[in-house]
């Protein structure tokens, strides 16, 4: 798609790492999530395609419930799948990614890559997909929960959603770089949970990554980003 | 013996006044001593009386006559009263400058702390009156802290420096009605603590002759040795020349101011004024004065004499006056300063935001008025924007004017850079930086791919004045001070390497991973892999890894470069290649930065 209409995404926030992208021709949920036993989106969410980057319930969640209710794919790494189906994920709507294998239908194209995450519990590392996502004309990164980067420092993106924490992702100070790097049109941090990181994610970036937007969103806010006449960038959230 | 010997009235009067530090007039007080002085060598005076009329306001004398009584040959009376005044007669107005080298409006009115002060003190007196004034005496009390004093200039008579006492003494001139007189002084101020000095004292002592500052008029009567009588001579037959004669019996002028004689008919009735003149004559010491008139009588007249007389006198008059002047209090400017990173340090080839935090705190006793602050960030370190720069003064943030340049104005991380910020007209904005208050400046710079075998030394040159500005207070770093620590953090990049059969005749399948295994990022990866001559490249995945071939002397070499690889970031590349003959091996060669 490189014009018209087709040029325009939207990124809803749940919260969390969960996000929902939406264009003209297909929609991706992106690891909705359980924390602290609550649904970061709930169960009647209408969705295409749904993708949890690591087998932990801070990402898979409710993704088999979601998937039985909108009849969408659940896509995501062998463990992964292996969560989903354990929870009653119907087998003929499970996909499993591999690292840097392509998966793509109309709309949608998504590359995953190998990263890691650590676990919230052992702190033990264990593989979480990068993704790599072109949809509504706009090429998003987003790298789930890591610790490592892997190739997302040299791929062009749209938009970045990165990780900010400590311990099981990056630490700010690597998200930033990471951004500075990549050089994405807007930066989106997540997994944040005190303001300093989230500010200090947005003094950094307004400081030193030249070209890149900080965009700090509340839940249920929805950033719409197009192509205006098919090559002016523009962004609103609402 | 003087032939015009006079008594006395004297009327000396006291003026002593107290200025502030900045020579402005904190009391006046007068006095004065109203003296009546007998200059006979021999004889008394008495029924004495001072008559003061109506000018004794603004005194504390109540009666408009003082009545003194008798006064010995050479004593002296004397009444004491108090006299309103506003200000003295003689102003001074000091000046220290403890600046002298840098010009302003104002003076200067604290030392920096730590350098050399060039110290000017300008005394200047002024006669406030139509009279004269003498016998001046100033001393000034010179500072401890001061050296090398001079007396630059003087406008009238003579001033010294005496190292002993350290006091500068003027003396040795009169000041004209109206007039100025100007003393300069130089000096050489050094303070080594941050707490308040004192520019030293100045009293001054003067006297104005034939001036006073009651408006006391006073005038005096007495009576003393001073002798009368009537002489009848029968010149004919019942015929009388009559003489009134007067004498001066003491050693002082006696001004006889009337003579009235009387004469008693012999038949009775009313007296007959026969001599009725004011003659206001100034007799000497013995000297005589007489009056003659006829009478007609049978028997001696009798006449009666009445005699007016006053021993003469002369009114002199002073004013002494001192004046002390309240040392005035000077602050010490001074600064200290506190430079940090959070963090300290960082890893070796990473990437780093990290928060700088400059304190400036004013150490000494004087209020600032600007702040300056030259700040040196080394190669490696990309500088902050300007609007990213807090500034906090006395703890809130300050959103008054002030400048930041950064030197190259950009933000290359491969270049140093100076940030220069400067904070000026405090005092107009928020109010000068109180003693203790501090100025927080806060940015950030990113730690940009730091070689631990480097060091990274970030100094810093403070300057702090006061208004007007004077010398400024400097402190500076050690020019390799301020290091931003890097921590080293091994790199290690493994590659391996297999070589399969490929599916057709002739192909090879080359696995190649490349893995950073250490515990930092690395940058520009660029692997080498060698294809031995008969072999020719066909595809590389991913195909976005396809890498370029490089002829080599017996083969071909593929390169890929990446560039970054971070912490566990892992590589894996299935290469093909095509051609006949024995695939040797060769190991991969890896680089990075």
């Amino acid at each position: 798609m490189t014009n018209g209409s087709g040029q325009l995404l939207n990124i809803t926030y749940f919260g969390r790492t969960s996000f929902g992208l939406e264009s003209k021709d297909t929609s991706v949920l992106l690891n909705p999530g359980i924390w602290d036993g609550k649904p970061v989106v709930p169960d009647d969410r209408d969705v295409r395609i749904i993708v949890a980057t690591n087998h932990f319930d801070d990402a898979v969640g409710n993704a088999a419930a979601i998937s039985s209710k909108s009849k969408g794919w659940i896509l995501g790494n062998e463990q992964t799948i292996e969560k989903a189906k354990s929870q009653g994920g119907k087998p003929w709507l499970l996909h499993v990614l591999k690292p840097e294998e392509t998966y793509q239908i109309p709309g949608l194209k998504i590359v995953p890559y190998s990263l890691q995450r650590a676990d919230p519990k052992s702190g033990e590392k264990s593989q979480n997909l990068g993704l790599y996502i072109e949809m509504g004309g706009m090429k998003v990164s987003y790298l789930g929960d890591t610790v490592v980067r892997g190739p997302f420092g040299q791929i062009e993106a749209d938009v970045m959603i990165v990780p900010v924490g400590d311990g099981e992702v990056f630490a700010v100070k690597d998200a930033v770089s990471l951004c500075i790097d990549a050089k994405p049109r807007i930066g989106i941090p997540v997994r944040w949970t005190t303001q300093e990181q989230s500010s200090r994610f947005r003094k950094y970036l307004e400081q030193f990554a030249s070209g890149t937007i900080p965009m700090i969103m509340e839940p249920k806010q929805v950033l719409e980003i197009q192509w205006a006449a098919g090559n002016e960038f523009r962004y609103k959230l609402s | 013996m003087s032939e015009r010997k006079t008594v006395i009235i004297d009327l000396e009067e006291n003026e002593k006044s107290r200025l502030g530090e900045l020579s402005e007039l904190e009391s006046a007080e007068g006095s004065g001593v109203l003296g009546v002085k007998n200059v006979s060598a021999q004889t008394r005076i008495w029924n004495v009386r001072v008559n003061l009329g109506d000018s004794k306001a603004g005194t504390t004398i109540r009666d408009a006559t003082l009545p003194v009584g008798e006064i010995d040959a050479g004593a002296k009376w004397t009444t004491s009263y108090g006299v309103d005044i506003e200000a003295p007669i003689l102003t001074i107005t000091e000046t220290y400058d403890t600046c002298s080298s840098v010009p302003a409006e104002s003076p200067h009115w604290a030392y920096v702390y730590g350098k050399d002060n060039p110290v000017k003190i300008t005394l200047n007196l002024k006669n406030e009156t139509d009279g004269q004034i003498d016998s001046i005496i100033l001393n000034k009390t010179i500072p401890a802290e001061l050296t090398k004093v001079r007396v630059e200039s003087v406008k009238s008579g003579t001033a010294k420096f005496d190292e002993g006492t350290h006091q500068v003494v003027w003396k040795d001139f009169v000041i004209y009605p109206k007039e100025e007189s100007v003393l300069v002084l130089s000096a050489t101020g050094h303070v080594d603590d941050g707490s308040e000095k004192n520019a030293g004292e100045v009293v001054i002592s003067y006297k104005a002759e034939t001036q006073q500052r009651s408006s006391l008029d006073p005038d005096m009567t007495a009576l003393t040795e001073f002798l009368s009588g009537i002489e009848t001579a029968e010149t004919e037959p019942n015929h009388w020349e009559c003489t009134l004669e007067c004498s001066n019996e003491t050693d002082l002028m006696v001004r006889l101011d009337k003579a009235v004689v009387y004469l008693t008919p012999e038949r009775g009735g009313e007296k007959q004024k026969m001599v009725d003149v004011a003659p206001r004559i100034e007799m000497k010491p013995k000297q005589s004065w007489s009056s003659v008139f006829e009478v007609d009588s049978k028997s001696p007249p009798k006449c009666t004499p009445d005699v007016v007389y006053t021993p003469m006198r002369v009114v002199k008059k002073r004013v002494l006056g001192t004046i002390s002047k309240v040392p005035q209090t000077l602050p010490v400017y001074r600064i200290d300063y506190t430079k940090t990173f959070d963090p300290p340090e960082v890893n070796s080839l990473d990437k780093t935001p990290v928060e700088v935090t400059i304190e400036i705190t004013n150490s000494g006793s004087a209020r600032l008025d600007r702040i300056e602050v030259e700040d040196s960030l080394p190669d490696d370190v990309m500088p902050p924007k300007k609007e990213h720069i807090t500034v906090l003064v006395a703890g809130k943030e300050f959103t008054g004017d002030y400048s930041v340049t950064v030197t190259p104005d950009d933000q290359n991380p491969e270049k140093p850079h100076k940030i220069k910020f400067k904070l000026t007209g405090l005092r107009d904005s928020v109010g000068e930086l109180k003693p203790g208050d501090s100025v927080k400046i806060n940015y950030a710079i990113m730690a940009w791919r730091n070689r631990p075998e480097k060091e990274y030394p970030s100094p810093i040159h403070v300057w702090a004045n006061t208004h007007p500005a004077g010398l400024s207070s400097e402190i500076v770093s050690a020019p390799f001070a301020h290091k931003l620590g890097v921590v080293y953090r091994k790199r290690r990049t493994a590659a391996k390497k297999a070589i399969n059969k490929g599916s057709k005749a002739g192909e090879y399948v080359i696995v190649l991973t490349v893995e950073n295994k250490g515990e930092v990022t690395v940058e520009n990866v660029k692997v080498v892999d060698w294809v031995p001559t008969g072999f020719t490249y066909v595809s590389t995945e991913p195909r976005e890894d396809e890498p370029k071939r490089n002829p080599a002397k017996d083969g071909t070499d593929l390169v890929w470069t990446w560039a970054r690889m971070n912490p566990s970031d892992k590589k894996s590349l299935r290469i093909v290649v095509k051609g006949e003959g024995e695939y040797q091996r060769r190991e991969p060669e890896v680089t990075s930065d």
